[in-house]
C-alpha cells in the first residue's frame, strides 16, 4: 500500500472521529463512520489514504440526512431557549452546553468555510484542504481567516459587524 | 482581500497571508517578506497579534466541540487489526437485520467429505482458534448469510430473526451428518444440540500453488477475487476436488482466502460452518486460523471467504467479488 494505512490509522483516527463528530454530532456515530472509512480504505487501498479518508468520511457524514433532520429539530429547540447559558461564565458552562454553542456557531459558517476549518483542525495541510475542497491553495488562508472570525463571532454572540446578536 | 505581502513593505499584509503565516503554511520567502513587513509596520504587527489570538480562540472553541469522553470500552482507539475484527463489525450500524444476520451467521458452510476440504486431526497443541460447527441440513446452500449457530442466535438475535428452528429429525440428521463429515475429515467433534463442534485445523499451506490457467480449467471460468487486492497465491485443493483457493492481501499481514468451486459440484448434504474463535482469542492471536467465514454464489462459482476479519467485514469483501482474469 503506497501509504501505510496502519500509520495513517494511528495518526489520523482520532482526528477523523473529531472531524466526523463535528458533522454528525454523535460521538458513537462518528466513531462508526470513522471505522467504516478505514474499513473501506482497507479494501480500496487509496494512494493518499489520509485525504481519501476525509473525503469518504465527509461523504458518509453527508449521507446522514435523516439524522441531520433530527439534529436540526433539536437545534431549533435549542435556539428557542432563553439565553441563560450565553451569559454564564465560560467555566461554569458545562461541556455539553459549550459543545452546543460551538455547534451553533459552526452552523453559521458557510459550508465551504466550515469544511476548510474542520479539515485544518483535523490536521490537514493547506495543500490537502485545497485538494479536498477545490479551493485554490492561495485562498485557504483567507478562507480560514474568515471561518475563524465567523466562528468566534458567532460563539460570542456577535454579528459580523461586531454587534451582539443575542442580547 | 486587502493587500498582498508580496507587494512590498508599503502594503499591508492581508488576513489570509497572516493566517497562512501563523499556520506555518508559507514558503520561506513569503515568511521572510511578512516578517520584514511586520517589523516595520505597527498596524500589521497589531493585526498579527490579533489574528494569532483569533486562531487560538477558534482552536479553543473547536476544542469544546470534541466528542464526549468515550465509554470505557471505547476509551482507546482500537488497533487497526482490531478494527477489522469485532468492534468494527458491531459498530457499523448497517441495517440491523443485515448486521445481525451477517455477524451471527459466523460464517458459512464449506463442504467436507466430498469436497476434500480436509480438517487435520487435532493434535492438542495450540488448540484454540476455531470451532467447526457442522450443519448437515440438506437444503441447497444459499449464499449462506442466513446460516447461524443456534447458540449465537439465541444469545444475540432478536426473536424475529428469520431462521426457523430446526426440526428434531433434522437436528439428528445434522448431528449424524456433521459427525460423519467430521469423522471423514478426522476432526474431533462434540455435539451440543444441533451444533456439532470440532477444531478447525485447516491448513492450506499444503495446497499446491497453481497458475491462473489451471485455476480457470478447474473452475470452468475465471476465479474471482476482491478487485484492487493483490493476489498472493492461487492454489488448488490437494484432494482433486476442483476447489481453488485464491489468497489476497489486504495488507502484508492480513490475507483473505477465497475458496471457490463450481456451484454444481456442491455436495449439499454436508457443509461445515466454521465459527471463529472468541474475539478475545482473535485479538490475542489475530492470525489464528479460527476465522470467520461467509459464502456466496458468484456466477457459476460458489465462493467462501475466510480471513482474520469480522463477519461483516468479510461479507463486505464478499459482496465485491469479481472475476479476476
Amino acid at each position: 500500500m503506497p501509504e501505510d494505512l496502519a500509520d495513517v490509522y494511528r495518526s489520523t483516527y482520532r482526528a477523523l472521529v473529531r472531524f466526523l463528530y463535528r458533522k454528525v454530532w454523535d460521538a458513537e456515530r462518528a466513531e462508526d463512520l470513522a471505522q467504516e472509512a478505514f474499513a473501506r480504505a482497507l479494501v480500496h487501498k487509496p494512494e493518499k489514504a489520509r485525504g481519501w479518508l476525509f473525503v469518504v468520511a465527509a461523504n458518509m457524514a453527508r449521507d446522514e440526512a435523516r439524522r441531520a433532520a433530527r439534529e436540526r429539530r433539536h437545534l431549533t429547540l435549542l435556539k428557542s431557549e432563553p439565553d441563560a447559558v450565553h451569559s454564564a461564565p465560560e467555566d461554569e458552562i458545562d461541556a455539553d452546553a459549550q459543545r452546543q454553542r460551538v455547534r451553533l456557531a459552526l452552523e453559521q459558517l458557510t459550508p465551504r468555510d466550515r469544511e476548510a476549518l474542520l479539515l485544518w483542525d483535523a490536521g490537514m495541510s493547506y495543500d490537502e484542504i485545497a485538494g479536498q475542497t477545490g479551493l485554490a491553495r492561495g485562498a485557504i488562508g483567507t478562507t480560514l481567516a474568515r471561518a475563524r472570525r465567523r466562528l468566534v463571532d458567532a460563539y460570542e454572540g456577535r454579528s459580523e459587524g461586531g454587534q451582539h446578536v443575542a442580547r | 482581500m486587502r493587500d498582498e505581502a508580496k507587494e512590498g513593505n508599503m502594503s499591508h499584509v492581508d488576513d489570509g497571508a497572516l493566517h497562512a503565516y501563523l499556520d506555518g503554511e508559507l514558503s520561506p520567502v513569503e515568511r521572510a517578506q511578512i516578517e520584514a513587513h511586520v517589523a516595520e509596520c505597527a498596524a500589521c504587527r497589531t493585526r498579527l497579534d490579533e489574528e494569532r489570538v483569533l486562531i487560538q480562540r477558534a482552536s479553543q472553541l473547536l476544542g469544546f466541540a470534541q466528542p464526549p469522553p468515550p465509554p470505557r470500552e471505547r476509551a482507546a482507539p482500537p488497533p487497526l487489526h482490531q478494527l477489522r475484527h469485532p468492534r468494527l463489525a458491531w459498530r457499523l450500524r448497517m441495517p440491523l437485520t443485515w448486521a445481525a444476520s451477517v455477524v451471527l451467521a459466523l460464517a458459512v458452510g464449506y463442504y467436507v467429505g466430498g469436497s476434500g476440504y480436509r480438517l487435520a486431526p487435532e493434535d492438542g497443541a495450540g488448540a484454540a482458534p476455531g470451532t467447526v460447527v457442522g450443519i448437515a441440513a440438506p437444503e441447497p446452500v444459499s449464499p449462506g448469510l442466513n446460516d447461524r449457530s443456534a447458540t449465537e442466535q439465541a444469545r444475540t438475535q432478536p426473536p424475529a430473526a428469520p431462521a426457523a428452528p430446526a426440526e428434531p429429525q433434522a437436528v439428528r440428521a445434522r448431528e449424524e451428518n456433521a459427525k460423519a463429515a467430521a469423522e471423514l475429515s478426522a476432526a474431533v467433534v462434540t455435539v451440543d444440540g444441533d451444533l456439532v463442534s470440532a477444531r478447525d485445523r485447516l491448513d492450506v499451506r499444503d495446497w499446491p500453488v497453481i497458475g491462473r490457467d489451471p485455476a480457470r480449467q478447474l473452475l470452468g471460468t475465471d476465479p474471482v477475487g476482491v478487485p484492487g487486492l493483490a493476489v498472493r497465491e492461487t492454489r488448488r485443493s490437494p484432494a482433486g476436488d476442483s476447489v481453488v483457493l485464491v489468497e489476497q492481501e489486504i495488507d502484508p499481514t492480513t490475507v483473505i482466502r477465497l475458496f471457490q468451486r463450481r456451484a454444481e459440484q456442491v455436495d449439499v448434504g454436508r457443509r461445515v460452518v466454521i465459527r471463529g474463535a472468541p474475539s478475545a482469542a482473535r485479538a490475542a492471536a489475530p492470525d489464528a486460523r479460527g476465522t470467520e467465514r461467509l459464502a456466496r454464489f458468484v456466477g457459476s462459482l460458489r465462493v467462501e471467504i475466510a480471513g482474520p476479519l469480522t463477519p461483516d467485514s468479510l461479507n463486505k469483501l464478499l459482496e465485491q467479488l469479481k472475476p479476476i482474469p
